[in-house]
């Protein structure tokens, strides 16, 4: 598809939640991840669709907001690109408002703050079938009179209304309605002065920038303000009177029903817990069933290719470079889908924010609000997003807080480390839950109490607001739940075929390469690159009960935690001659003196680090970019690198003394 | 309005927090430094808001949608009883 066949620009802007992605979904044919909660959208993205009469154009979704007055820097995204200011971007033709039907006075505010900037609008009054449902009347041509632009009831979610939406963007659009209301001779006259001003600046679009000025100065609250808030306000209350009827509700709906446990300052915290270890639980009892099969299949394809190739180089770079390697990542895979289903679960039935309304308790302990945990439980899946969504944080020194401490939240890379490393610790699924729970445990409390020492340092005094939208339950949408795990699994796939393989490959070279004359395997390793920079860093690791080839497939890790598995699956698999899966070859691992390598303490210290490390190259590149300064991303790596390292000096040095094996 | 209803009302005004749960109210006066990120969530003046829970962070409905506020924010909105 060309862009030179699009004929006009439409930005999608609305409140959070108020179903503005899944209408981006349902009109582009895309498919962004959708969750129920607010501040889904935290960066541009854009589509294309066409109208019924041929018309193609551009739809740009925009970061969720209130109001045009931006509290936090995604919100700032959506207010310069309608004034025109965001750089590289042209200001759009027409503007899509969506607005939640069942929480229409609320979001009429920002419909009249869009009108007042002088744009074409039309309404896509979503979620219409729940406000039915609600015993709402609404009446949409009373509304598209008093507004005078065209509402269209629709529901994105059961794509209802779609095509009456592309019909009602008749192009060329209809021109804009302008003000609805007028004020005093006095402010109408400072809304004139300001609008020449923003003129004499050649500043694009001068009336918007005039009045944006003017309603939302920079000095809050000013007499100005208050009274154009008042007048908008107003204006809304007459125009719901004719248009909008409520039931008189009294009773008690389900969602309030079920907030009356979820919420609950002793009951939710059981159900928070309860919902947290069954969903680590299944994702341990369910998860080994597949494993099975996979490290099966790898293992069978070894012993395959083994008896159909002639011994030598090339046999044992399939063998103990390629197959071990990809391999070694892929059985993790059930896990992965498993976690990302749970995630995106809880997301979508509107689970989350009450999550984070029962964290703000816990978090306001450490100077954070219930607002840093949204991002903080994005991090369990990736650091990424995770610091990305820091963006729906108002204030500056709280975000930048919670991106310090953000990669100490466990990421979905580690789990494959993790689910290593576990059953040499204990053995039974429920007990390896418990310390499955308790890793998740230990680094989510080393955050937040690293939270705690850092607000004060950065110069963050105020205590933290807590201002959050807890939408009502809803059954999940399925083919979102479904969309996002398969995206995430197909990621995790792409990345074990290419980077892990590439890893792999690279690794296989370094572990056999250059070759000594003993036949000793033992000798040979020693002698190759990797066993030569495995003697540089063992005495640095040595303190903490790892060999050489721990050391040097800890450093591999920092391209990606999961090449720790395949470096080690690779580096050993050479000390055995017959192929076998990969919890074989590591089990079967021995020390020099013959001393199995892979003991409980080994595997606890090697933990300790995994928790604290930050592995992750684009996590700093991420954090750069988002801070605007390298000073804390190499920060950030530098001391948690720093951290991870002593509390696995801490964890081997203290469990030898008291005599931990 | 006369001087003595403009007392009386404002003998009835209190804050939400101080507010009794699970009744109506209508907000008179948004006033303090998070006023415009109250404002812009929905608690303006005039609107209608029922309080559901007491607490640190407190529950309340304003125009069908749940609403959790901590109690710094609660103490800026002023309201009457509706």
């Amino acid at each position: 598809m060309s862009s030179s066949s699009i004929e006009a620009h439409i930005a999608l802007i609305g409140n959070p939640n108020s179903g503005k992605t899944t209408l981006f979904n349902a009109l582009t044919g895309q498919n962004q991840k959708v969750s129920n909660y607010a501040g889904a959208t935290v960066s541009r993205k854009s589509g294309q669709f066409f109208t019924p009469h041929g018309h193609q154009f551009e739809l740009i979704d925009l970061p969720g907001c209130y109001s045009l007055s931006p509290n936090s820097p995604d919100e700032e995204v959506t207010r310069d690109f309608l004034l025109g200011d965001q750089k590289g971007e042209t200001p759009p033709d027409l503007i899509l408002c969506v607005l939640d039907a069942t929480q229409l006075e609320r979001h009429l505010q920002l419909l009249l703050q869009v009108i007042d900037l002088g744009y074409s609008v039309v309404v896509a009054l979503n979620k219409i079938d729940s406000a039915e449902a609600q015993g709402l009347r609404i009446d949409p041509t009373s509304l598209s009179e008093d507004f005078a632009v065209p509402f269209v009831p629709l529901s994105a979610f059961n794509e209802r209304g779609i095509v009456q939406l592309k019909q009602a963007l008749r192009f060329p659009f209809p021109s804009a309605p302008g003000r609805l209301w007028k004020g005093p001779a006095e402010l109408e006259e400072s809304i004139a002065l300001s609008t020449k001003v923003a003129e004499e600046e050649g500043l694009p679009k001068p009336e918007a920038h005039g009045i944006q000025r003017i309603a939302c100065p920079e000095d809050a609250d000013t007499e100005a303000e208050k009274f154009i808030v008042k007048k908008r306000t107003e204006f809304i209350q007459r125009a719901v009177e004719a248009g909008l009827q409520r039931p008189d509700d009294s009773a008690q709906d389900l969602t309030d029903k079920i907030d009356a446990h979820a919420l609950h300052p002793i009951k939710g915290w059981f159900l928070f817990s309860g919902i947290m270890f069954a969903v680590f639980w299944t994702i341990f009892e369910f998860a080994s069933i597949p494993m099975d099969w996979i490290d099966g299949a790898f293992g069978s394809l070894g012993e395959w290719v083994t008896s159909k190739m002639n011994e030598g180089d090339f046999q044992s770079l399939i063998v103990d470079g390629v197959i071990a390697g990809v391999g070694g990542v892929l059985i993790f895979l059930p896990q992965i889908v498993l976690l990302f289903f749970f995630i995106s679960l809880l997301e979508s039935s509107g689970y989350m924010a009450r999550a984070a309304y029962l964290m703000d308790r816990v978090m306001s302990k450490v100077g954070l609000s219930g607002k840093s945990f949204l991002p903080i439980l994005s991090g369990y899946a990736c650091a990424i997003p995770g610091v990305m969504a820091t963006r729906t944080i108002s204030n500056a020194k709280e975000r930048l807080a919670t991106i310090l401490i953000l990669p100490w939240t466990s990421c979905s890379a580690r789990l494959p480390v993790y689910v290593m490393l576990v059953p040499f610790l204990v053995t039974g699924s429920l007990s390896q839950t418990a310390i499955m729970f308790g890793i998740y445990a230990v680094g989510t409390i080393t955050a937040l109490l690293a939270a705690k020492f850092l607000k004060p340092r950065l110069g963050a005094t105020e205590p933290p607001q807590f201002l959050l939208e807890l939408p009502p339950y809803q059954k999940p949408q399925w083919s979102h739940v479904f969309h996002q795990v398969w995206e995430r699994a197909f990621s995790f796939v792409k990345k074990a075929g290419t980077l892990i393989l590439g890893i792999s490959i690279l690794l296989w070279f370094l572990g056999t390469y250059p070759k000594s004359n003993s036949d000793d395997p033992v000798v040979q390793q020693e002698n190759s690159a990797m066993g030569r920079a495995g003697k540089l860093i063992e005495p640095i690791v040595s303190p903490l009960g790892w060999d050489a080839r721990m050391g040097t497939a800890m450093l591999t890790s920092f391209a990606a935690r999961e090449v720790f598995v395949s470096s080690l699956a690779v580096s050993y698999s050479a000390d055995s001659d017959e192929p076998e899966s990969v919890r074989e070859t590591v089990t079967n691992a021995k020390r020099s003196d013959g001393s199995p390598l892979f003991t409980p303490l080994v595997a606890l210290s090697l933990l300790a680090f995994f928790i604290y490390a930050l592995q992750c190259l684009p996590t700093t590149a991420v954090v750069k970019r988002e801070t605007g300064s390298w000073k804390w991303a190499l920060g950030q790596l530098g001391g948690m690198t720093a951290f991870a390292y002593l509390a696995a000096l801490a964890v081997y040095q203290i469990g030898k003394l008291i005599g931990y094996s | 309005m006369s001087n003595l209803a403009l007392h009386l009302e404002r003998d009835s005004a209190l804050t939400l927090s101080q507010a009794s749960t699970g009744c109506d109210f209508q907000i008179r006066a948004v006033d303090g430094p998070a006023c415009r990120q109250l404002r812009d969530i929905g608690f303006c003046e005039q609107m209608r808001v029922r309080k559901l829970t007491n607490g640190r962070n407190m529950l309340c409905t304003v125009c069908g949608t749940r609403l959790a506020l901590s109690k710094d924010l609660a103490d800026q909105i002023q309201v009457i009883p509706a």
